[in-house]
């Protein structure tokens, strides 16, 4: 339709209607099409940022400061781990407080670890092929902060207070936690210390959580026999 | 001696908490200014009569600076932010050292919010720049960025999305990056997240949305086009940023016959569709988006075969007087897109075609 025409008052007549129509393709309007309206130019804009606001920032308490993050973040309330998003704390949650996934991990029949992107359902059968999958289908960095996976490397380290206790001498000891027995101080800068039962490590009970993923895995293994 | 009674325990009490909720309000008011401390490249010059004039040396100097520290504080971060604000050579200058994007990256993924916000402002100004820079922070800082739009931390989520929104405006390759981390998706949370939330991130969220659909479309793909067309009837005509409504819809081709579009969500549109109608007048730019993306999303649903979706338009009554007001407003591209409309509804066979035309009033 040209200008002048869209200006006229004259109603179109049913046949001319009808000739329209028949020159008018039916189906879908594609995104392609030519364009009812120009869109303008996106203007970028960048951020004004405020020396007070940066000021204030600096002057407030640090006490403060770590209450802020505390408020905004998501944090775990067994091991005081924060972490952006809910969806990453249930995966924290998941899998390294929780002794059925780890007991459907060890078994290994179905995928167990999911996508760090919520919106992503794929699962996967190690945390190994998660990182994988981030990394070539989600362009997440080999470094990504948030990954699982790198708290299950420093759980295979055996800790200072793990290799001190006394369980450690009982019954079926890795050998790994034989190469790492503990070493003994035996030097004190004025205060000699007396050697002694550890105290703590009735608290701690070394072991348990082996027990309790292989009392899992059992149960589970004879609800699904 | 002075007579003057001691104060009660009672009204310090309430003066103090006065204080409290005075403090508290000019905090929430300084936050809602920031939003409109923006600008674009260069800009700053022309508004800031008393600016710090930061140059190339400068960068160089800061750069260096956060590279040898631990950690970046916020006074270089914002004078790093100012930086990049006064021009795109000092852009390019900060993007060609290597690891100082990295420097970045490290407190926007580090512990502290603070420091977080600090250097999403700093990427934001940095994403100014040309399609390169906008390229590395993609490949760098997206996923924390796109981490970031579920967290809680409202001022980390807005300038997150200015970013996002400046990135997807520059580079299609970094476009595609972000895209692959189902962008799309987290975008329309947020953007059909109810006004009466206090996120207030939909707006900027449609305008993500928006650029997705204007610069990256060939990105997204099916099972977030999917998602969209499952989710559609989350948006209701009265909240933020619904003028990009139909615009994303049709863009981004939810309404195909694959993509599962059920009755519920058709009928959202054709609600919505019906409701921009009552309140248009044409006189600005996003309702004329509204109305005649809105068209072309009808033409597409009636196209799909099915009468049912159609919903309350699908009473050729109503659909004739839906179409003699919107061809009354002789916009010559409107009435080719109405034609199809018209076109694809006689296909659906609802009733007698000559019951429509002969009531049908467009002028030649």
């Amino acid at each position: 339709m040209d200008p002048v025409a869209a200006t006229s008052p004259i109603l179109l007549s049913k046949e001319q209607l009808i000739q329209i129509l028949s020159e008018t393709p039916p189906g879908f309007i594609k995104p392609t099409d030519p364009p009812p309206l120009t869109i303008p130019p996106f203007k970028k804009l960048g951020v004004l940022v405020e020396l007070d606001d940066i000021l204030d920032a600096k002057d407030a308490p640090a006490k403060g400061s770590g209450n802020r993050t505390k408020e905004q973040t998501y944090s775990c309330a067994q091991c005081r781990r924060m972490l952006p998003t809910a969806h990453l704390l249930d995966l924290h949650i998941t899998e390294t407080h929780d002794f059925y996934f780890a007991a459907s991990v060890d078994r290994g029949d179905k995928p167990m670890y999911s996508c760090f992107l919520e919106e992503c359902s794929t699962k996967f059968h190690t945390a190994r092929q998660r990182k994988d999958h981030c990394i070539t289908v989600h362009k997440f960095p080999a470094n990504y902060r948030f990954d699982q996976g790198k708290d299950k490397a420093k759980e295979k380290r055996p800790s200072k207070s793990q290799t001190n206790s006394m369980e450690v001498d009982e019954v079926v000891v890795p050998a790994a936690a034989n190469k790492a027995f503990p070493f003994i101080k035996a030097f004190s800068f004025g205060h000699q210390t007396h050697r002694t039962f550890y105290t703590k490590a009735k608290e701690q009970r070394c072991g348990e959580t082996l027990e309790d993923v292989q009392s899992m895995k059992d149960a589970i293994n004879d609800i699904l026999d | 001696m002075s007579s003057e009674p001691a104060p009660l325990p009672e009204n310090s009490a309430l003066r103090s908490k006065i204080r409290v909720y005075a403090r508290e309000q000019r905090q929430e008011c300084r936050i809602q200014a920031k939003d409109s401390l923006r600008l674009g490249l260069g800009q700053i010059k022309k508004e800031v009569a008393t600016l710090e004039d930061l140059g190339i040396k400068d960068v160089l100097g800061l750069a260096s600076r956060i590279k040898r520290r631990k950690h970046a504080t916020s006074e270089d971060l914002y004078r790093l932010a100012l930086a990049f604000l006064q021009g795109n050579e000092n852009i390019n200058a900060f993007a060609a050292i290597p690891g100082a994007i990295q420097v970045l990256v490290k407190e926007l993924s580090g512990p502290h919010i603070q420091r977080q916000i600090d250097a999403v402002e700093c990427l934001c100004n940095l994403s100014l720049g040309e399609a390169h820079v906008s390229e590395k922070i993609a490949t760098l800082a997206g996923s924390y960025m796109v981490t970031y739009l579920d967290g809680k931390e409202e001022r980390l989520k807005h300038s997150c999305l200015w970013t996002l929104a400046n990135i997807l405006a520059t580079c299609n390759k970094a476009a595609q990056t972000l895209l692959q981390m189902q962008l799309v998706s987290k975008l329309w949370k947020l953007y059909t997240t109810p006004a009466s939330e206090p996120s207030g991130c939909q707006e900027d969220a449609g305008i993500c949305l928006f650029m997705v659909a204007t610069h990256a479309l060939e990105h997204v793909n099916v099972e977030e086009r999917k998602y969209l067309t499952q989710h559609l009837h989350e948006k209701r005509l009265g909240d933020p940023a619904s003028e990009y409504f139909m615009y994303i819809v049709h863009q981004l081709e939810v309404v195909r016959p694959d993509h599962g579009l059920g009755v519920q969500q058709a009928e959202g549109l054709v609600n919505f569709f019906g409701a921009s109608l009552l309140c248009q007048d044409l006189s600005s730019f996003s309702d004329k988006l509204s109305l005649f993306y809105g068209v072309r999303v009808l033409g597409n649903l009636a196209a799909m075969g099915d009468a049912t979706l159609l919903g309350v338009l699908a009473n050729p009554e109503h659909f004739v007087s839906v179409l003699n007001r919107l061809f009354a407003l002789r916009e010559a591209q409107l009435s080719k897109d109405l034609m199809r409309l018209l076109r694809n509804f006689l296909e659906l066979n609802i009733c007698d075609s000559n019951l429509v035309l002969d009531r049908l009033e467009i002028y030649a």
